[in-house]
């Protein structure tokens, strides 16, 4: 969850004008630069091992990795990519088939703007300026900035993701990423096989209202991978809020859900609780949720990445497999998935009921006005 | 408006008249403007003052009870009835079996009752969901989702499994319920988790209050026990736990004062309901049947 806004500096750490000008064009086409693929290729290949195979997939033991993720700013492509590295190699050696990546995964490529760092230094002198000197400057909000890097993060993400999923022989889900798609911004997660391609991805379907203020473009469907580690779905923070959302994802056949969360907002147990969690209860599905914390230009995310079941699967009736323990450093949540034991659960399930007629007197009648309102 | 739910503890059950004075009593000290009685009342009380026979275990006992002519449910909802009406609140007076005569034979339904503080009859509602045990004793499913005033509040009631089905808080929510009492009886042991994803999960999803009567009792051999709450959105609840009040299983009674400024401030300023996004709900819709695929 975003809500800060954004400003871009020159080099004297004065704001600057609109994303749209010459000179930020034209530093664009250096950013691109800087991250092409094939630099970026020739790089991963330097530090990266051969690729992998993955060896046969024990559907009783599948063994995942939440990754929790402190946000860090990288000036260099280079050194972002040793440190999604480093964190991959981490749950590698733990042994993980699987490794999930947070949300707005594509912050710490901010990095690479000028001046981004003293954005918490700007917020203070933004007090003192009046409504009538804002008016005259304009001022790019977040959505500019995420269509801003847009070129650069796809050639990001599909580069580096899909060259370590390969050299590892692993799984990726690559957290989501904001960035424009056919000139409409949307907020989308990727999950990359062990050969290195792109299996699926997902647009986020509940927007934030801050998200909704940056006219992003809301997914229209979930969708369900079919991997040889089992059913699996990526839908992203918000989406974990609703029941609607596991719902459609148990009944489309998924089995595991990615769940990468940005959640800006001080840590607290409870409001951590409402997501992904209670989800798991209501329809039966294993939850990995990776999740970005830390504090960067006065801005704090926290959360906590773990890997949840249902009740009736986890030795302490608890539903959680795996937490970490902090909410605002780096950590990994590590646990073995029983497909068989879910199915299992599904199949003889005590308290699971559905009631047709009640659905059809109801269903779709109470959403048309929110569908409605929101045609 | 002063809500309270009633677990059963501390209330002698032997007789109508020690029970009736002891509730009448807790009401009157307590003072409540809404009390909500758990799961399983009528078999309760109907055990305890030898109105209803035991069986073997709880299974058998149900099935003796599904087999009873209904009197004693009769009997049961007139005393609260009366008791409603005595203590001029409103009493959801937990659950009874529902017989249903029509064509063709007899409908059982598990069912929850509230009356008005004249004593009359203002809310019902036949639980939707069933679990395996219940469906073998032969219930039936609740097809219709009652919405009822309660002063200001519109009020749903929520019957045991129906807790743990995000539908029924949903259609409530959108329905415009702002605030479900719900019946329940789980049972005894480390279920604190199996709670919270019940009614809290609900509460928080659909931002209404909540007040979650759990009976505390041993029903022929099976011991039910968890903790009574008036649950809200958290972000107006101590601690932003999303409980109001929470008590033991064996706390008689938990009460708590409802804000209702406070919920309308919190659904304006975070619209979860308004950010729903019915396009991408199609496959849920019943003309694709798609939930037939997981019975």
């Amino acid at each position: 969850m975003l809500s800060f806004k954004f400003y871009f500096f020159n080099r004297e750490g004065v704001k600057a004008l609109a994303l749209d000008g010459w000179k930020e064009k034209l530093f664009q086409r250096y950013l691109f630069w800087k991250c092409r693929p094939a630099r970026l290729q020739k790089y991963l290949e330097s530090v990266l091992p051969k690729p992998e195979q993955p060896g046969p997939v024990d559907q009783k033991k599948i063994r995942v990795a939440a990754l929790q993720v402190e946000f860090k700013l990288f000036k260099s492509p280079f050194a972002c990519i040793d440190e999604i590295h480093r964190r991959v190699l981490e749950a590698k050696e733990a042994g993980a088939r699987l490794v999930v990546f947070p949300e707005y995964n594509n912050l710490p490529l901010l990095g690479m703007l000028p001046g981004i760092e003293k954005l918490g230094e700007q917020k203070e002198e933004e007090k003192n300026i009046t409504a009538a000197e804002k008016n005259e400057k304009p001022e790019p909000g977040m959505a500019d900035v995420f269509a801003f890097m847009s070129p650069i993060t796809t050639s990001f993400v599909h580069t580096v993701f899909s060259n370590l999923a390969s050299a590892y022989g692993l799984y990726i889900m690559a957290g989501s990423y904001a960035f424009l798609d056919s000139g409409n911004l949307v907020n989308r997660s990727y999950l990359y096989n062990p050969e290195g391609k792109l299996a699926g991805s997902q647009d986020k379907v509940h927007l934030l209202p801050v998200e909704e203020e940056w006219s992003l473009k809301r997914g229209s469907r979930f969708s369900v991978i079919d991997t040889s580690l089992g059913k699996l779905a990526l839908p992203v923070c918000m989406d974990a809020t609703y029941f609607e959302t596991s719902r459609l994802l148990e009944l489309a056949a998924a089995e595991i859900v990615l769940l990468p969360i940005a959640n800006l907002e001080p840590y607290n147990y409870w409001l951590a609780l409402r997501g992904l969690w209670p989800r798991v209860q209501e329809s039966p599905l294993y939850g990995v949720k990776s999740a970005l914390v830390g504090n960067v230009a006065g801005f704090t995310f926290t959360g906590r990445a773990g890997i949840f079941a249902p009740i009736e699967l986890t030795a302490k009736r608890d539903g959680i497999m795996a937490e970490v323990e902090t909410y605002d450093r780096e950590a990994m949540a590590i646990a073995d998935l029983d497909l068989q034991a879910l199915r299992r659960l599904r199949q003889n399930h005590p308290w699971r009921d559905h009631n047709h007629r009640l659905y059809q007197r109801y269903f779709p009648g109470i959403y048309k006005e929110i569908m409605e309102d929101n045609l | 408006m002063q809500v309270g739910a009633i677990s059963f503890s501390n209330l002698r059950m032997d007789s109508i008249e020690h029970y009736r004075t002891d509730l009448l009593s807790m009401l009157e000290k307590n003072k409540p403007k809404v009390a909500v009685l758990p799961a399983y009342s009528a078999l309760y009380l109907g055990l305890g003052t030898g109105a209803l026979k035991q069986g073997n275990n709880f299974f058998d006992t149900l099935s003796i009870y599904l087999s009873d002519p209904g009197t004693w449910d009769e009997e049961f909802l007139d005393l609260h009835a009366s008791t409603a009406k005595y203590s001029g609140i409103y009493l959801a007076a937990g659950t009874v079996a529902e017989r249903y005569e029509q064509k063709g034979g007899k409908d059982l339904y598990h069912t929850a009752y509230c009356f008005n503080p004249e004593g009359q009859f203002c809310g019902k509602q036949r639980q939707t969901h069933l679990t395996r045990t219940e469906r073998e004793l032969g219930f039936g499913r609740g097809e219709e989702l009652e919405i009822f005033k309660l002063g200001s509040f519109k009020t749903g009631l929520i019957i045991g499994n129906d807790a743990r089905h995000p539908e029924v808080g949903r259609m409530l929510a959108l329905l415009g319920a702002d605030l479900a009492l719900c019946s329940s009886a789980i049972e005894a042991g480390f279920n604190c988790y199996e709670q919270a994803a019940g009614i809290w999960a609900q509460v928080q999803q659909n931002q209404f209050w909540a007040v979650e009567a759990q009976l505390n009792g041993n029903l022929a051999g099976t011991a039910f026990g968890a903790g009574s709450a008036v649950m809200g959105p958290c972000e107006i609840t101590p601690g932003k736990s999303g409980y109001l009040a929470r008590g033991y299983p064996d706390s008689s009674l938990v009460v708590a004062e409802l804000d209702e400024d406070a919920r309308r401030g919190i659904k304006r300023k975070y619209p979860l309901l308004s950010m729903l996004n019915p396009q991408a709900y199609k496959e849920l819709l019943p003309e694709r049947d798609y939930y037939a695929r997981f019975i």
